[in-house]
């Protein structure tokens, strides 16, 4: 018997067609009758288990059509692949990165960034008809490739199973290490070791404690950032200038602004404007990194504020979302809990402290660009000390009006874990709110008992 | 054949935290520190009295240590900080304040935590990873100026460069007395072992550095008075090994006990307890940026990553320091979630091979739960090695025929 898959009604067709097209960086413009089309037609062929009907992606056979910027986030993620594998015949440089950075400087350089999460993305999309089972089970086969040839307790590998196995044709590993994670700086070493001579390494050091007051740390990082670009630049063959970086400051500011806004215009809300995956998504749209292409995601996230702001102003509520429903902060590097079981539960999630701990930092655009980025990246809020970081969070907490916050680190991330217990207790001492310290494995599908304990936790609030 | 220099070393650690104590009664302060790259001389030179804090093997204290950094820490951090939450080392007891560096991460969140939940003053020392760059001694100059104004700060007093001076001699004086007591323990008929060896090296950590010299002193006039002219031989009939790897600090025996137990014999490490942050290390100009510099250019640790595998001084000094102690296999020792050097294994495996070594990975926590599943795969190793050593033999014996 085949699985259920989920179909776009036909009845919302004709409003997402009255929808902007999504501009590319190429300067190509894909058209709202062209997403429907591959939404309908041949996305599922491609990848039914996007569409199937499974409690790992909600037990509920819907998303919310009506809301179009929710159909053309799909469409990115669904297209992701396609559109990275055309980025490389068209010769266009990609880079793996780190997550909790912004790309400001591989912009400038004419150069993909994209983070673990999105390498894995492009892997996963490279082979079509699977299933959800299907398609986790050949994620699990290849990170064990990485796992032998580093360590079983590794959390992040660098992309060492994809880049060396040759599946995927990442020109340079260069990310920022030991930002939030230690995991990263070994798994670009271990890269050394690989068959594949031809990519290129690059360690952007990120220093640490407290070095945002220090000028001589700052002015090591901006070198950092310096010599970064100018690996970018030995793969592409151009020379990016200072007018450059400069340029991509401002367009990923006007990211970063739009983000925030359109978080703030969500958090404003009486009652909860989209669902918690639809907000994750959207929010997420600020770094203008997420589906690999800067232009398609400032496109859609400029659509995406219109729709929210109406739907503040309307007090429409997201779809599936309950009256009252608890509301749920996320602390924690590359982790999320399932948003639509646990609205099945009674909560939305309201918040994340990753992704948008840099999202809410913008950089100076008069001066040195790089000196500008290296600042703003040593005062991301989430890489400063326990109090520091705690105290953002707080801040952050009370505007989503939480009523919960739960800290989930993944299995052999030492680097988060060792802190979730002072943050989440400074949180619950000043707010007085209930938080909760959760492990999980990363990239597995999400387990029974996880859910059961996100569940028994909302059933507390 | 015992050293009677060891005896007294083994007396005046007992009686170490006591004058510790009357130390600080008389305005004396202690400084714990934590890490790879911290510049030692400075904390000395400044007039404190700097301890090494680098406990192990105990498994209820990792346990304790969980609950504050979590049970994903590695074992070695998740039992200092149960150390700090209990309180009772009685070395952690005197420490007036801590100097970490940053150079493991872990290490540097064990900082964190530690400041956070027993309220302890914390010094660190930023370090940079990109370390071969001019560009990153020109930080960690900045880091080690910045480090000793705290420090200074501290002491109500500024560094002295001729206190500074004394101290860098002091404490090349202890590396250089410490490498030539190292030769002894590698060589043919030894009259100390690589275990004693590494107890004494240890001890240095919390001993007075003037005593300590003078017993690391004693020490090498006894063993020249016992043995002349220590020449170390590769095929003396031993299973001759090299232990590689994660820390061994004070208090775990476990994987050297084993070695030991089944008949085999350690004749050289590169550990971060061992001799190697005492090799190599080279003070150019006596300031604080000169002394730490001095320390980057060492051997760099392996939570420092380096991108180019056929110019990895790591790896370069591993090969050297095999050449030296004709060492016939490495055991790797890896701790629970110790990401730098779990992460290298097999490649440090792989390249060993290309060298004809062979090695054995021994991944391990502070239970005693493993010790017989450790036991047999280190007895087997030292078997292969006995073998592989005795086919050669007669293969010569042949060729010689």
């Amino acid at each position: 018997m085949g699985k259920q898959l989920f179909r776009y009604s036909e009845e919302n067709k004709e409003k997402f067609l009255e929808s902007d097209n999504i501009s590319f960086n190429d300067g190509s413009v894909v058209t709202p009758e062209e997403i429907w089309h591959y939404l309908t037609v041949e996305g599922p062929k491609k990848y039914p288990g996007s569409f199937e009907v499974n409690l790992y992606q909600g037990n509920r056979a819907s998303r919310d059509e009506t809301l179009p910027t929710s159909l053309k986030t799909h469409y990115l993620g669904l297209t992701f692949s396609d559109r990275m594998e055309k980025a490389k015949d068209r010769g266009k440089s990609i880079a793996f990165i780190q997550g909790g950075q912004a790309v400001d400087p591989y912009t400038a350089a004419d150069t993909i960034a994209l983070r673990p999460g999105l390498v894995n993305q492009w892997y996963g999309g490279l082979e079509h008809g699977n299933d959800i089972n299907k398609a986790n089970l050949r994620r699990r086969k290849s990170k064990e490739k990485a796992f032998h040839d580093m360590s079983f307790e590794a959390c992040q590998t660098g992309g060492y199973e994809h880049v060396q196995e040759g599946d995927l044709r990442i020109d340079v590993i260069a990310p920022y290490t030991v930002l939030r994670c230690s995991d990263v700086s070994y798994g670009v070493e271990a890269h050394r070791h690989g068959p594949k001579k031809d990519v290129k390494l690059f360690n952007v050091d990120y220093p640490l404690r407290y070095q945002a007051d220090k000028p001589w740390a700052i002015e090591y990082f901006a070198q950092n950032l310096r010599r970064l670009v100018g690996t970018l630049d030995e793969v592409t063959g151009r020379a990016t200038t200072e007018e450059d970086v400069t340029k991509a400051i401002k367009l990923h500011n006007e990211g970063r602004r739009l983000g925030t806004e359109l978080a703030e215009l969500w958090w404003s809300a009486d009652v909860p404007p989209t669902n918690s995956a639809d907000r994750a998504s959207l929010v997420a749209l600020g770094n203008l990194e997420v589906h690999g292409d800067v232009q398609a995601s400032l496109s859609v996230l400029k659509e995406a504020k219109k729709f929210i702001a109406e739907r503040v102003k309307n007090g429409v509520k997201g779809h599936a979302v309950i009256d009252n429903p608890k509301r749920i902060f996320i602390l924690g590097s590359c982790v999320g809990i399932n948003g639509s079981r646990s609205e099945d539960a009674g909560a939305i999630v309201v918040g994340r402290d990753d992704q948008w701990s840099h999202c809410t930092s913008l950089v100076e655009e008069e001066g040195d660009p790089y000196y500008n980025l290296a600042k703003t990246t040593l005062e991301y809020p989430y890489e400063q000390s326990i109090e520091k970081r705690a105290h953002w969070t707080i801040e952050q907490i009370r505007k989503s009006r939480a009523d919960g916050v739960i800290f989930i680190h993944n299995w052999g991330c030492n680097t988060q874990a060792a802190v979730a217990r002072p943050i989440v207790d400074i949180i619950k001492r000043e707010t007085g709110i209930p938080t909760y310290i959760h492990e999980r494995e990363l990239g597995g599908l999400q387990h029974e008992q996880e859910q059961n304990r996100v569940n028994a936790f909302i059933e507390m609030l | 054949m015992s050293i009677k220099t060891l005896e007294k070393v083994r007396k005046r650690l007992e009686e170490r935290p006591e004058e510790l104590k009357r130390a600080r009664e008389d305005g004396r302060k202690v400084v714990g520190w934590v890490g790879y790259n911290v510049p030692e001389e400075i904390i000395h030179a400044l007039g404190f009295i700097p301890v090494r804090i680098a406990v192990g093997g105990d498994d209820r204290l990792v346990e304790v240590g969980a609950r504050y950094a979590s049970s994903k820490t590695c074992v070695f951090i998740r039992e200092i900080v149960g150390a700090f939450a209990e309180n009772q080392d009685p070395f952690i007891q005197q420490t007036d304040f801590l100097a970490f560096d940053a150079t493991c991460l872990q290490n540097y969140r064990a900082a964190e935590v530690i400041e956070y939940f027993f309220k302890k003053d914390v010094v660190v020392l930023g370090v940079p990873r990109n370390f071969d760059w001019d560009e990153a001694k020109q930080y960690f100059a900045h880091e080690a100026n910045e480090f000793t104004r705290l420090l200074e700060e501290r002491a109500e007093a500024p560094l002295d460069a001729s206190r500074l001076a004394e101290s860098v001699a002091l404490y090349n004086d202890i590396r250089k007395t410490l490498k030539s007591i190292y030769v002894f323990q590698a060589a043919k008929d030894n009259v100390i072992s690589w275990e004693e060896v590494y107890d004494l090296i240890q001890a240095g950590e919390l001993l007075d550095k003037q005593e300590y010299l003078s017993l690391l002193q004693q020490t090498l006039a006894e063993l020249q008075e016992l043995q002349q002219n220590p020449v170390i031989e590769g095929d003396d009939g031993n299973s001759r090994l090299f232990i590689s790897g994660s820390l061994i600090p004070r208090g775990d025996r476990k994987l050297i006990g084993i070695i030991k137990s089944v008949g085999g014999r350690i004749v050289g490490d590169d550990l971060w307890s061992g001799i190697l942050p005492h090799l190599d290390l080279d003070i150019k100009e006596i300031s604080p940026a000169g002394v730490a510099l001095a320390y980057l250019n060492r051997t760099p640790h392996a939570a420092l990553p380096y991108l180019d595998l056929a110019s990895d001084k790591r790896l370069k000094k591993l090969h050297e320091l095999l050449s030296e102690s004709k060492a016939q296999g490495v055991i790797y020792h890896t701790l629970r979630y110790c990401d730098p050097f779990t992460f290298k294994a097999k490649e440090t495996k792989n390249v060993l091979a290309k060298s004809g070594i062979p090695l054995l990975e021994i991944h391990t926590e502070y239970a005693g739960s493993d010790y017989e599943a450790m036991k047999t795969r280190v007895e087997a190793f030292v078997e292969m090695i006995k073998i592989k050593s005795e086919i050669t033999e007669e293969e010569g014996v042949l060729a010689d025929a």
